[in-house]
């Protein structure tokens, strides 16, 4: 074998090999491609009257002023409601934080009870 | 495996059924909830564990062998209130009217002993008809394992008691060792002996309600510190009870984040106290204009109305107050009175809750009737409570502060930590008059004009005596503010306060004048 006929076989070799690998990359991204299209949610179509742009939604909603007021009057009552029963949504610490876990507290406390502590319990 | 399941969840099904379709019916007929209709109120959505839903006595005594119900009448386990943890029980009147049995003196034990270990609050709601008679001394015997868990508890854990439907007997012993009991109006009632027993055995006649409905115990015998409307009512209230008390005796109560201006300061609090000195006013007024809006929950508020005790906030942090109430026998004190307050002092002491004690007091009642029932020993107990506390104490005194109720009022002697005055305090021995005829008792003898001799040295002694500012000068007063001032001066004379730690002698108990 000539060395011109082993240059023409390996640049045939090459040539199928690389666009072996370049059709079955082709057929991926079709493969991938189509999946994609079937994944995608079909788009509704806006309802009538709907913002149809984030600046659009951020615009105020006109309520009755008697509406707004009882909504006004409900959160507030809630709130209330919330706070006196120390719900963790008004708490600024979490119960038992013996002030911010204060050592000189904490060992306070501890001899302070040390003073009525009944045998064998 | 399938079977097993089988028997399990029929077995869970009959727990949850309590005594039947039929006694629901007649229970929620009766204007009342079943017990895990009650858990259900009270606590977190989801939050319930239950203990013990399968247990059951194991008598056979009169016909007992067929009235077996899982649970035994009783519903116990842990949950959440507002996320904080609690131990529950609540006595199922389907079932044997709620008698009290061994078993379920083994459930509330069993609960008690993990509160005290875990350091959560336990609340227990109370529908009972009493003992179970068929199971003899053994209920009784569970009566005394209960009651000696409420005492090891006592102060170391709260402990709430709702009462929401009879309890009689030996039985009202647990509600009376806990730190606090509710009553729903209408359909709670607590006695030791029943309308027919006294009528037995000293004929007198008298209903249930009239012997220990929950008007009696709230405003009459004191056993009782709140009263609600309804069951819904109670439950709402322990929430709220709940919220200014902490877990347990080492730890905090919750504070809640600040939503009133520290520095408000509350003008109509300068012109509340009268001009005439023997005028009254409503000390609620007072309350109300200085701590947090809306925060203060009344405790014991029918009983002893001559004395106001009550839970508030400051800046968001939990207070105890005390004070006198001149709308009402003039602010003086009495054995009631003298009951409510020691008592109050002494749960927030035992849960580290500051007190703040407004002073309006012209003395102890004078009376024949409370020298016999022992107003002195009495009165003795808010002295005692007093100087045994060592939670930071604030007082204020408005108006007057007369002898001995000066002293008892959380007076500096009452290892007081800090004393407030408004200008309108009067801070004396004893009031003008008597102090006068027995000071210059000749001197009026001799006069040629008694009366107005008489009225020259009122005014002297009113201008020497009838003021804060000779308090403040020996000491006993450490600052004279405006009364629109007290708010902020309390919050930030609390924040320094917050952290004191106050030793008492090492002893075994005290022995306070019970």
């Amino acid at each position: 074998m000539t060395p011109l006929e082993r240059l023409t076989t390996g640049l045939n070799i090459t040539v199928l090999g690389m666009g072996l690998v370049f059709l079955l990359l082709a057929l991926l991204w079709a493969l991938l491609t189509l999946l994609l299209r079937l994944d995608r949610q079909p788009l509704r179509a806006p309802a009538p009257g709907a913002a149809s742009s984030p600046a659009q939604a951020r615009r105020p909603v006109k309520l009755a002023p008697e509406l707004l007021s009882a909504i006004a009057v409900a959160v507030f009552t809630h709130q209330a409601v919330l706070r006196k029963q120390a719900a963790p949504a008004m708490r600024s610490y979490w119960p038992g934080s013996i002030l911010f876990a204060s050592r000189w507290i904490a060992a306070g406390r501890h001899q302070q009870t040390q003073s009525w502590n009944p045998r064998g319990r | 495996m399938s079977d097993y399941l089988t028997t399990l969840r029929e077995l869970r099904e009959r727990a949850l059924m309590g005594g039947g379709p039929r006694r629901i019916q007649q229970q929620h007929e009766r204007g009342k909830l079943t017990a895990r209709e009650r858990l259900a109120l009270l606590l977190d959505d989801g939050s319930f564990q239950e203990f013990g839903a399968l247990a059951t006595h194991n008598i056979t005594d009169f016909g007992m062998a067929d009235q077996r119900y899982p649970g035994d009448g009783i519903v116990t386990g842990l949950g959440k209130i507002n996320g904080r943890r609690v131990a529950v029980f609540a006595q199922d009147f389907t079932v044997m009217g709620g008698s009290f049995s061994e078993v379920q003196s083994h459930k509330i034990c069993r609960i008690q002993n993990l509160a005290l270990e875990s350091g959560i609050p336990l609340i227990g709601l109370n529908d009972s008809g009493g003992a179970r008679i068929q199971e003899g001394v053994r209920s009784l015997a569970a009566y005394g394992e209960v009651f000696q868990r409420n005492v090891l508890a006592s102060g170391v854990v709260p402990q709430i008691s709702v009462m929401l439907g009879p309890c009689a007997g030996g039985a009202v012993y647990s509600p009376a060792l806990t730190d606090f009991v509710i009553m729903a109006r209408d359909t709670s009632f607590m006695f030791l002996t029943g309308p027919e027993v006294i009528k037995a055995v000293t004929g007198e006649e008298v209903n249930a309600a009239n012997l220990g409905g929950p008007l009696i115990h709230n405003c009459r015998s004191g056993v009782a510190h709140f009263l609600a409307a309804n069951e819904q009512a109670a439950i709402s209230l322990t929430k709220l009870l709940l919220s200014y008390l902490p877990q347990n005796n080492t730890e905090d109560p919750p504070q809640v984040a600040p939503y009133d201006p520290a520095d408000r300061m509350e003008e109509s609090l300068n012109n509340v106290v009268p001009l005439s000195e023997s005028d009254p006013y409503d000390m609620h007024l007072v309350i109300d204009a200085v701590f947090d809006r809306d925060s203060v929950l009344e405790v014991h508020s029918c009983y002893a109305p001559n004395a106001i005790v009550a839970f508030a906030r400051l800046d968001g942090h939990a207070v105890g107050i005390v004070a006198n109430q001149p709308a009402h026998l003039a602010g003086a004190l009495d054995i009631d009175a003298s009951d409510k307050i020691s008592r109050f002092i002494r749960i927030c002491d035992a849960y580290s809750i500051p007190l703040i004690t407004f002073v309006d007091c012209p003395g102890f009642l004078p009376g024949v009737d409370q020298e016999y029932h022992g107003v002195i020993r009495h009165g003795a107990k808010i002295i005692y409570a007093y100087t045994e506390a060592t939670v930071p104490k604030i007082s204020i005194v408005t108006r007057k502060a007369m002898g001995g109720s000066y002293v008892a009022m959380s007076s500096k002697q009452m290892r007081n930590d800090l004393a407030y005055a408004w200008p309108t305090a009067q801070i004396a021995v004893m009031g003008a008059e008597g102090a006068v005829r027995i000071l210059y008792r000749q001197e009026l003898s001799k006069a040629a004009d008694p009366a107005a001799t008489e009225r020259k040295y009122i005014q002297e002694y009113r201008d020497m005596f009838f003021n804060p500012f000779r308090a403040a000068d020996l000491g006993q007063i450490d600052e004279v503010i405006e009364p629109r001032e007290t708010r902020p001066r309390l919050i930030r004379a609390l924040e320094v306060l917050r952290t004191k730690v106050q030793h008492n002698p090492a002893k075994k108990h005290g022995l306070m004048p019970v």
